[in-house]
């Protein structure tokens, strides 16, 4: 535990010194938040029955607070480290090595506890009304923040098995079908047919449902539970996935 | 420290250590010699549990490197050839993470780290980023680093590749006090003159597998005493060899690309009837000098072929002639 409180205050403190990997990446959902609102607000004004008196900024906000979220910047940092040998250097030592992703996690939340804040914030400023309240808005950024953490393990997933910077920056690219192939934009039954099936087997479509109860329904259990399961069981699988990869790391 | 039949072939077949066979005693400088490529790092990273052996095993500090890694880990320091540091983080920064890595805490770990910035020269640049060391900082930092929990056996994988000539030296001194403290250290270096300086004993490796094994001094002894080296500029070897052959005191010869390496009893004393043969025989060669026989002799004897580091190493001695 000491090895991933260490780790994880160093991985922590790297987001203080590079303010520059963590500002542009809040800039794209802030950028986005504004223009779909900007874009779409018309066709959907507040009197659109899924929106339930609020603006289209409420709609959205949830995608953007992914879109903060998700980042590759755990990966990079980690086969920036083999790339640089310090990686090495940790597996040298008498430490467990699942401490090393642990730390990476660690600044994950960090990072997604910060991005999530600023993207309702953005939010509330656009006119967001939270219909769970203050402790909603609580829960709003802490379960986007596990889904940071639950995503940032495909990029360390990605580092470890490929160790190389430009596949891991790359990987990122996923998220967009991920993102996209959801109700991202209009509920499920306002889809297309096909648009609907891809959006209703893509796991991430309910984690963007379940955050999005919390600001337009207020608490709706069995959404937020199913987005909970989601987040939680992405995040047990690539997390494991990386346990694999890391403690097999030098039997190639 | 042990290895018995270390082998480590990676995938698509290479055949990167064969078969090797080392033995180590407590506080030795054990120097392991040998050109790019030779598997200098590949046993490395076997003897310091970062890769595992494709057979035969090597046991280190008296602990086996396969059964339980997490122990050697704790007995060991290692500074690879890359050098291991985390550019985000002052020099203090990453020594104290080092020391919490090894269990040293609180106090104790600020004090150790103190101790070591100072050991190694680092203190007024101890809050600096790292990525803003020199290289030579940097070596010494990681150095510094390998050494906070005391180990019992410290790692070096070319400490001293890419170093300047005053850097090298306090890279050398900082290794002779390591080793006065008790610790053993195991070298690796593609330079001659370092396992000659600071290592008791040597071993060469070439392509996988040890080829020579010794001290220094034993194995330029095996080589007889001294060596005359003739230029051929482009005469024909065979015709130079056949010429000076049968000189008295000849031990061996040994031919290279361009050169003919004679290992003599007596040098300067051979040179002249050298001299006379070869114009006996009407042959125009370069240069010729006497040497008394040096590692890379050892090395051109076993492999047939000079060291990468050893033509880097005449070239600086001539600059710094």
């Amino acid at each position: 535990m000491t090895e991933t409180l260490l780790l994880g205050r160093r991985a922590v403190r790297e987001i203080a010194r590079y303010p520059e990997a963590t500002i542009p990446a809040l800039f794209i959902p802030l950028f986005f938040l504004a223009v779909n609102i900007g874009q779409v607000s018309e066709t959907f004004p507040d009197t659109t029955p899924f929106l339930k008196g609020q603006g289209y900024a409420a709609f959205q906000m949830p995608v953007s607070l992914m879109f903060a979220v998700a980042t590759a910047t755990s990966g990079l940092a980690l086969v920036t480290e083999i790339d640089n040998g310090y990686f090495d250097k940790l597996l040298a030592a008498p430490i467990r090595r699942s401490s090393i992703i642990f730390g990476r996690l660690t600044a994950d939340l960090v990072r997604g506890l910060l991005g999530a804040t600023v993207v309702l914030l953005a939010g509330l400023a656009f006119g967001v009304h939270m219909a769970s309240g203050v402790l909603g808005a609580v829960v709003l950024v802490v379960l986007a923040a596990l889904f940071g953490v639950g995503y940032a393990g495909f990029g360390i997933l990605v580092a470890l098995r490929t160790r190389n910077v430009q596949a891991t920056n790359t990987s990122f690219l996923l998220f967009f079908p991920l993102l996209f192939l959801t109700p991202n934009f209009v509920p499920f039954d306002r889809l297309t047919s096909v648009m609907e099936a891809l959006a209703r087997i893509n796991p991430v479509s309910y984690v963007i449902v379940g955050l999005r109860s919390l600001v337009i329904d207020g608490w709706v259990w069995d959404k937020l539970a199913v987005c909970l399961g989601v987040i939680v069981a992405m995040t047990a699988l690539l997390t494991a996935l990386s346990l694999r990869a890391i403690a097999t790391y030098d039997r190639d | 420290m042990e290895a018995r039949s270390l082998r480590r072939t990676f995938k698509g077949g290479v055949e990167a250590v064969r078969d090797i066979d080392l033995g180590i005693g407590r506080g030795e400088v054990f120097g392991f010699l040998g050109p790019n490529g030779a598997g200098k790092t590949t046993t490395v990273r076997m003897l310091c549990t970062l890769l595992p052996p494709t057979s035969g095993g090597a046991s280190v500090a008296g602990v086996d490197v396969v059964d339980d890694p997490a122990e050697v880990r704790r007995r060991i320091g290692v500074a690879l050839q890359e050098i291991g540091l985390d550019p985000v983080q002052t020099g203090r920064e990453l020594l104290e993470l080092q020391c919490g890595l090894y269990g040293i805490k609180g106090t104790e770990a600020e004090a150790r780290t103190t101790e070591l910035l100072e050991l190694v020269g680092l203190t007024e640049a101890a809050d600096r980023r790292t990525k803003t060391y020199s290289g030579g900082m940097k070596r010494r930092l990681d150095l510094a680093s390998a050494l906070v929990h005391s180990p019992e056996v410290l790692f070096l994988d070319e400490p001293t590749t890419g170093l300047d000539p005053a850097s090298r030296l306090t890279v050398w001194e900082e290794v002779r006090r390591i080793n006065s403290a008790g610790t053993t250290v195991f070298l690796t270096t593609q330079y001659l003159e370092e396992a000659d300086q600071l290592c008791d004993r040597v071993a060469i490796i070439d392509a996988g597998s040890i080829v020579a094994e010794g001290t220094p001094a034993s194995l330029k002894a095996q080589m007889g005493h001294d060596v005359v080296t003739v230029d051929l500029a482009g005469a024909d070897s065979v015709r130079v060899e056949a010429a000076v052959g049968g000189i008295p005191g000849l031990e061996r010869v040994l031919t290279e690309a361009d050169a003919l390496a004679l290992y003599v009893e007596d040098g300067a004393g051979s040179i002249a009837e050298i001299v006379r043969r070869l114009d006996g025989a009407d042959i125009q060669v370069g240069a010729i000098a006497v040497a008394r026989p040096s590692l890379d002799d050892v090395f051109l004897r076993a492999t047939g072929r000079r060291l990468e580091g050893a033509q880097e190493e005449r070239e600086e001695e001539e600059k710094a002639a």
